[in-house]
């Protein structure tokens, strides 16, 4: 069981090594992260996915965290309502921008 | 005889699980290598179709991994296998049909499906080049392409158009001077070539005011 917990967290810390090196030296491409595309193929910065971000990277934070501070517990720790209903909110606030730029009126 | 067979029996498990680890620990070592070399290309790990970052591919990236991860922490940890909460699966569906949606309203569009190639672009695109001016650092993005390195050259019809490294891309203006060998004013067009793929290149254009 030893060796096995170390071979799969070895793993684990490979490839998420690799991926945050490869994020991190632009070989994973980012571009246009925080660009939202408009429907005649013109580019904006995009609010709505700085706050999807922000809300995804604070929520998974936080999660590993209560992981980490209790790694014995029976079972992975619950996500409450609220935090399900700012999840919820931020994606759809994501999306409905994404929607407006593609279906809505050309704003430059 | 029963607790002879018994205890071998256990090495044999005990020795078969081994094995597995050692076959898992294997494959799962080649695989990172190969994305380590880029033998796996992970470079549209979270891109959209048409070659732009995802937002969408992020996020859910971001919360498989925590999940995962806080799964095998809590594995390690106690050896058992732990219940999961439905919040934690609510999470991932929020998650997950945010990202269907969005690929929804990507593929609703051509514009958002459409491919676009790698390409070359260079920064700065234009110069002005006099006597006195320092060398210029050109610098060039292979846009949608791992391998970054480019080849630097110029081409000109003067006859002393300056030099380029070939390698970093600084480029240094013709010295002043006097007579047949003073440089004369012209347009010294700066290219970078992919090293990956020789088609790729990005022009920039210098404009040399000399006499």
């Amino acid at each position: 069981m030893e060796m096995a917990t170390w071979v799969i967290g070895g793993f684990f810390v490979a490839l998420g090594g690799v991926i945050v090196t490869q994020l991190l030296n632009g070989s994973i491409n980012t571009q246009y992260l925080l660009y939202g595309m408009r429907r005649d193929g013109t580019r904006y910065f995009s609010p709505e996915r700085v706050q999807l971000i922000a809300v995804t990277l604070w929520l998974a934070l936080n999660y590993l965290l209560t992981v980490l501070n209790n790694p014995h517990a029976q079972s992975l720790p619950e996500v409450n309502d609220q935090t399900l209903a700012v999840l919820g909110g931020s994606q759809l606030l994501y999306l409905g921008g994404k929607a407006f730029s593609r279906f809505g009126p050309v704003v430059s | 005889m029963t607790s002879v067979s018994g205890s071998a029996l256990d090495l044999i498990a005990v020795a078969a699980g081994i094995v597995v680890v050692l076959l898992v620990a294997a494959f799962g070592g080649v695989v990172i290598y190969r994305m380590a070399s880029n033998d796996i290309d992970l470079s549209r790990l979270i891109s959209e179709p048409n070659g732009d970052a995802s937002t969408s591919r992020f996020q859910f990236l971001i919360f498989t991994f925590v999940i995962a991860i806080s799964f095998f922490l809590i594995v390690a940890a106690t050896h058992n296998f732990p219940g999961v909460p439905q919040g934690v699966l609510v999470l991932l569906g929020i998650s997950g049909s945010s990202y269907l949606v969005s690929k929804g309203i990507q593929f609703s569009d051509d514009a958002g499906v459409e491919d676009r190639p790698p390409m070359v672009m260079i920064t700065p695109q234009t110069a002005c080049v006099g006597p006195k001016t320092p060398p210029i650092q050109f610098k060039a993005e292979v846009i949608r392409q791992t391998n970054q390195d480019v080849t630097w050259s110029l081409t000109s019809s003067l006859a002393k158009p300056g030099s380029i490294d070939p390698t970093t891309g600084l480029y240094t203006p013709p010295p002043a001077a006097d007579g047949a060998d003073a440089p004369t004013s012209g347009v010294v067009n700066v290219k970078a070539t992919s090293k990956a793929d020789g088609s790729l290149s990005d022009n920039a254009v210098l404009t040399l005011i000399y006499g």
